[in-house]
């Protein structure tokens, strides 16, 4: 399977992507192949329900925001395409070395994912309305709304210096300051 | 501080030697009695001795410690494991060269080191072993723990073997397998060692947990080759066949995977176990050590790895049986594990110490230099090539600097000195030089890298353990960054750690979880995201609690908070109090947000005047101590008055019916206090507590909806009142109630005072000069009027903005219905303490009346009436209802 899918892709979309993202030839490889076993109809896009096919993702209380915002912000008419699909997934290449950090994998990069999975209206804020929406996604069971609420609008005491009631991209980054979210938001890609 | 530390010994040292000779002569003088003679006291101390001399060490253990850290000097520069040692070292040779006691008695006892030293630290180790770091770098830890192990015993064996044909030993010969034993005892990590030093130096999560790990894992590996070695020495080289090393490298699976195994059988049972716990909680601490010291007693006795099963048997019993168990002995199993695993471990490193005062040493330089040599550069090596095998798959890799730390935390311990000392002499004939040279090891490894680890650390820079508070936003971005890495892997098809550890929870989670805990987990539900809140909720609680015990509002503070406290402050509508609230171990049961008051900002003087009634209002429960301080308060208001004004504070926050009279009654026990500001903080408290009520009275709710602006107006229009009655009722208070006080009242009154006040104020006088009344009849006379009355405070609420006091005091009266209030304290709680006087109530009742009919407007000619006949029931009743709580009382 591996060997076929490398053959349907262009050598110099290969080369192109290996270097934009910084993958080995053999990760872009793999990754392809994935792309194609996901790709059940095999026509050349990853739609929602493909994602949702996989039963980690299915479950995953985060599964389905995590397909809105893939298929939002990276895709285009619910619908990635393996270049859009890599381009992803260079978000979370580890950086070995300085050097090997492109303009993808950056920390920025990395949190402002994050970020996103919470701010779905791209005001570059995360509302109370919005971080409700995450909790109860990731509480989950039959928490009553009230306290959710509460839950929510401590932590967005938390994190809100300016007093307005929502957290802003670099108030969300000032707390993430001391947790390792580019090692924690990193993944090992098989070659 | 020296001169003291050393004096406790010496007067302990001395108590024993005179417990030594005394218990002599005694027994001397019983043989020589002729006829035996009834004692009246009798000396024994042989019947206690042993037991006796045990807590004699261990409070020896103790003192040291505490005094140690009397001296932060001292602490700083060396690390605790050293200074144990070195006061082993002193009292072992005063014993020595006193001859007091025999040296068995103080040397260390393998079976005693098994049995009771070393569990309690494992168990300590595996119980606060911080799961996720370590399954994490589980793989690292592995390969470290066995391989690593297995190459620096082989490497250290051979090159001790090595050496001994050339001259370096002095002519004494080594054998192969005595090498070997040694080796296998020697190249092991002690877990104890580690553990005492790297808990000193902080560094960060990862690279503790490497090294712990290993440490901990590594034992499976040197009980086997230890074990192996020494079997295979008793056999004699010459009788060897490979059969032997084969069934050698099985028993290594099943001595590893045998412990590991036995400690989640104990630890699940014990789970189970806790599931019925519920009516016996006393128990449960016990019930959690004691399967846990049957997993290691159960393991050695089959013999395998005991220190694996009570690992794990502590690891799997966090996991479920903090859910199962109540808080209280959740916290006690902690603490007694705690200590226990603390003592024992001063107590392994003082008989260190002492044991090395012994004539069983044969010092060897050439042998012990080269043991020492071999286990430094095969620590070093064995790191370097492994630590580099584990970065192939590891996702943070282990920089140059980590390894560095790594091989020097290769610290060598008790375990090691422990195994060598039940070495069997007739097997092993060079066992003096091998206890010689791990005692040698031992002390390098702790005092030499021990001391200078911590330098080191700091030196290389080596990135630190942050000492942080939980933050819900950052639990809550761990937590999603989990489930979007989960999902992202699955979606690479790359399987890593993440989806290993999903399916690990999702297996947790639907099998283990429910057979092990009493509530089974609601589907998909976060409980740690919950516990993390409740967590921090209680830490903020806490420190707000500790914060504002003394907490006087300031003047400055007039103006009310308004900001959405009311939408905070609901969930704990579900709660009656607090300690409820604390007990409260569901998940699905939440915890008012405390955290809110504490996120304001700047402006923390109505911050914490509203905590300070939020939490007066859910926390104190305190029935007698509020009677008490109400009764005494006039006696002694202004001696205790900071105490004072906390219950009275509480107190009247119970007791809804005394939150309108604010402004009368602020002075009575605020004197000290801003009067303004603790207007304030009673109409905050007001509004908590009416907050609380919404459940019970949605008219109530209502009010406590008020926007707050207008409560503000209020508050400004209301000032000049305020001073005015406050030095009225300070006048009435320090001379009780006198008829002739209370026509110019009402007259100053009825000039300021809207409407619905005076009814309110009524009864609070009654109350402040300790009425008698029932609480049945109390209720059915307050009753009537109130609920009348309400009608007309909602409408004035639409009307104007001015007559709100009159509005919220209505509410509040309201809400103490006792139909209504579901609280803990109605006034009837109280009408028991103020019999004294019963006369008052009458006097002031007929007193008061007057007040009514000066100050009653036409609007509301129908409420009048009905107060009025109120009152007149309230004064007939009075008497009657005193006479009944006196003889019910």
């Amino acid at each position: 399977m591996g060997s076929n899918a490398s053959i349907m892709l262009q050598q110099d979309d290969l080369q192109n992507i290996c270097q934009q993202t910084g993958f080995a030839v053999k990760q872009v490889q793999r990754l392809y192949s994935r792309f194609k076993t996901l790709d059940k109809r095999d026509c050349g896009y990853l739609t929602r329900e493909n994602l949702l096919c996989i039963p980690e993702v299915n479950i995953n209380p985060l599964g389905e925001r995590l397909i809105d915002v893939i298929m939002e912000d990276y895709g285009e008419n619910n619908q990635i395409n393996f270049k859009q699909f890599i381009f992803l997934l260079a978000k979370f290449r580890r950086a070995k070395f300085k050097s090997s950090i492109t303009e993808y994998n950056t920390r920025d990069s990395k949190l402002r994912f994050l970020f996103d999975m919470y701010d779905r209206n791209h005001d570059m804020k995360i509302d109370r309305n919005e971080l409700l929406e995450v909790l109860k996604m990731m509480v989950g069971g039959n928490i009553h709304d009230d306290q959710i609420a509460t839950i929510a609008d401590h932590t967005i005491n938390e994190l809100d210096t300016d007093g307005d009631k929502s957290i802003t991209f670099e108030e969300f980054c000032k707390t993430l300051e001391r947790i390792d979210a580019d090692d924690k938001m990193s993944m090992k890609f098989l070659s | 501080m020296y001169k003291n530390k050393h004096s406790i010994f010496l007067i302990l040292i001395l108590g024993l030697i005179f417990h030594k000779y005394y218990c002599k002569e005694q027994t001397y003088i019983h043989n020589q009695a002729k006829p035996p003679r009834f004692h009246v006291a009798e000396f024994n101390f042989d019947h206690v001795s042993d037991v006796y001399a045990i807590t004699l060490w261990i409070l020896l253990g103790s003192l040291a410690k505490v005094g140690f850290h009397l001296s932060h000097r001292l602490t700083e520069k060396f690390p605790e494991s050293c200074l144990l040692i070195i006061l082993g070292l002193i009292v072992g040779g005063l014993l020595y060269i006193t001859h007091l006691a025999e040296q068995k008695a103080y040397v260390l006892n393998s079976d005693t080191f098994f049995l009771f030293l070393l569990p309690p630290i494992i168990l300590e180790a595996g119980y606060f072993m911080p799961n996720r770091p370590f399954f994490d770098n589980l793989g690292t830890i592995l390969l470290l723990a066995i391989v690593n192990t297995l190459f620096n015993t082989i490497c250290i064996g051979l090159t001790l073997w090595g050496f001994s044909f050339t001259p370096l030993y002095g002519g004494t010969q080594f054998g192969m397998l005595p090498c070997f034993v040694f080796a296998a005892l020697i190249s092991a990590v002690d877990p104890v060692a580690v553990l005492a030093t790297f808990t000193e130096i902080h560094v960060n999560d990862m690279l503790y947990i490497v090294v712990f790990g290993e440490s901990l894992l590594n034992d499976a590996v040197s009980v086997v080759l230890y074990r192996m070695f020494d079997s295979f020495a008793k056999i004699g080289q010459e009788n060897l066949i490979p059969l032997d090393l084969i069934l050698g490298f099985l028993s290594f699976f099943v001595v590893s995977l045998g412990g590991v195994l036995i400690g989640i059988i104990f630890g699940v049972v014990a789970c189970f176990t806790t599931k019925f716990t519920e009516h016996t909680p006393v128990l449960e601490p016990l019930i959690i050590l004691v399967y846990a010291y049957l997993a290691y007693l159960t393991s050695e006795m089959v013999s395998v790895s005991g220190i694996l099963a009570i690992t794990f048997c502590g690891m799997v019993m966090k996991q479920y049986v903090s859910f199962n168990i109540s808080k209280k002995s959740d916290a006690t199993t902690e603490y007694v594990l705690k200590m226990l695993s603390s003592i024992m471990e001063t107590i392994i490193f003082m008989f260190m110490g002492l044991s090395t005062v012994s004539d069983h040493h044969s010092w060897n330089t050439g042998f012990v230099l080269i043991t020492l040599l071999a286990c430094l550069v095969f620590r070093v090596i064995g790191i370097a090539i492994f630590a580099n095998l584990a970065n192939c798959w590891r996702l943070l890799e282990l920089t140059r600097i980590d390894m560095l730390i790594m091989s020097y935390g290769g610290l060598r311990g008790a375990i090691a000195f422990a195994l060598a000392l039940i070495l069997d002499e007739t097997k092993i004939p060079r066992k003096k030089e091998f206890v010689t040279a791990t005692i040698a090891v031992v002390f390098f490894t702790v005092f030499l890298q021990g001391i200078t680890i911590g330098p080191l650390v700091k030196c290389l820079n080596v990135r630190r353990k942050q000492i942080e508070e939980p933050t819900m936003s950052a639990k809550l971005t761990n937590r999603m960054m989990d489930h979007v890495m989960t999902c992202l892997e699955e979606i690479s098809g790359s399987g890593g750690s993440n989806s290993l550890r999903d399916k690990c929870r999702n297996l947790d989670r639907n099998y283990f979880k429910r057979w092990l805990l009493r509530e089974t987990p609601q589907e998909k539900m976060d409980i740690k995201l919950l516990q993390t809140f409740k967590k921090i909720n209680m830490q903020s609680a806490m420190k707000v609690h500790d914060t504002s015990k003394g907490l006087v509002p300031t003047p400055s503070s007039t103006t009310i908070h308004t900001s959405p406290s009311g939408a905070n402050l609901r969930p704990s509508s579900t709660f009656a109090n607090f300690s409820q609230l604390l007990a409260a171990n569901l998940p699905e049961q939440t915890v008012p947000d405390l955290m809110f008051f504490e996120s304001q900002g700047t402006e923390h003087y109505h911050d914490d005047a509203q905590m300070h009634h939020f939490l007066d209002t859910n926390l104190y429960r305190a029935r007698p101590r509020a009677t008490i301080h109400v009764r005494s308060k006039d006696e002694m208001a202004d001696t205790n008055n900071e105490t004072n004004n906390r219950f009275e504070k509480s107190y009247h926050h119970r007791n809804h019916i005394y939150i309108p009279p604010r402004l009368d009654k602020e002075q009575l026990h605020g004197r000290k206090t801003g009067r303004s500001s603790s207007g304030t903080n009673r109409l905050t408290g007001a509004k908590a507590a009416s907050s609380t009520q919404a459940d019970h009275d949605s008219r109530s709710s209502k009010h406590s909806l008020i926007p707050s602006y207008k409560r503000e107006s209020f508050k400004s229009t209301n000032s000049p009142k305020q001073r005015q009655q406050q030095q009225k009722s300070k006048s009435r208070s320090k001379s009780p109630p006198l008829s002739s006080d209370q026509p110019i009242k009402s007259l100053s009154e009825t000039k300021d005072i809207d409407q619905p006040i005076p009814p309110v104020s009524i009864v609070i006088e009654n109350e402040d000069d300790t009425v008698k009344m029932d609480g049945a009849t109390a209720a059915e006379r307050i009753c009537p009027w109130r609920r009348s009355s309400l009608p007309d405070g909602e409408k004035l609420t639409s009307t104007s903005s001015i007559d709100d006091p009159s509005n919220t005091s209505h509410t509040f009266s309201n809400t103490n219905d006792p139909n209504l209030h579901s609280g803990p304290l109605t006034s009837a709680n109280f009408s028991g303490a103020y019999n004294k006087s019963a006369e008052y109530m009458g006097e002031f009742a007929t007193i008061t009346k007057p007040e009514e009919y000066v100050s009653r407007p036409h609007v509301r000619d129908l409420f009048n009436n009905q107060f009025r006949t109120s009152d007149e029931k309230q004064e007939n009743n009075s008497e009657t209802a005193s006479n009944e709580s006196v003889t019910r009382l």
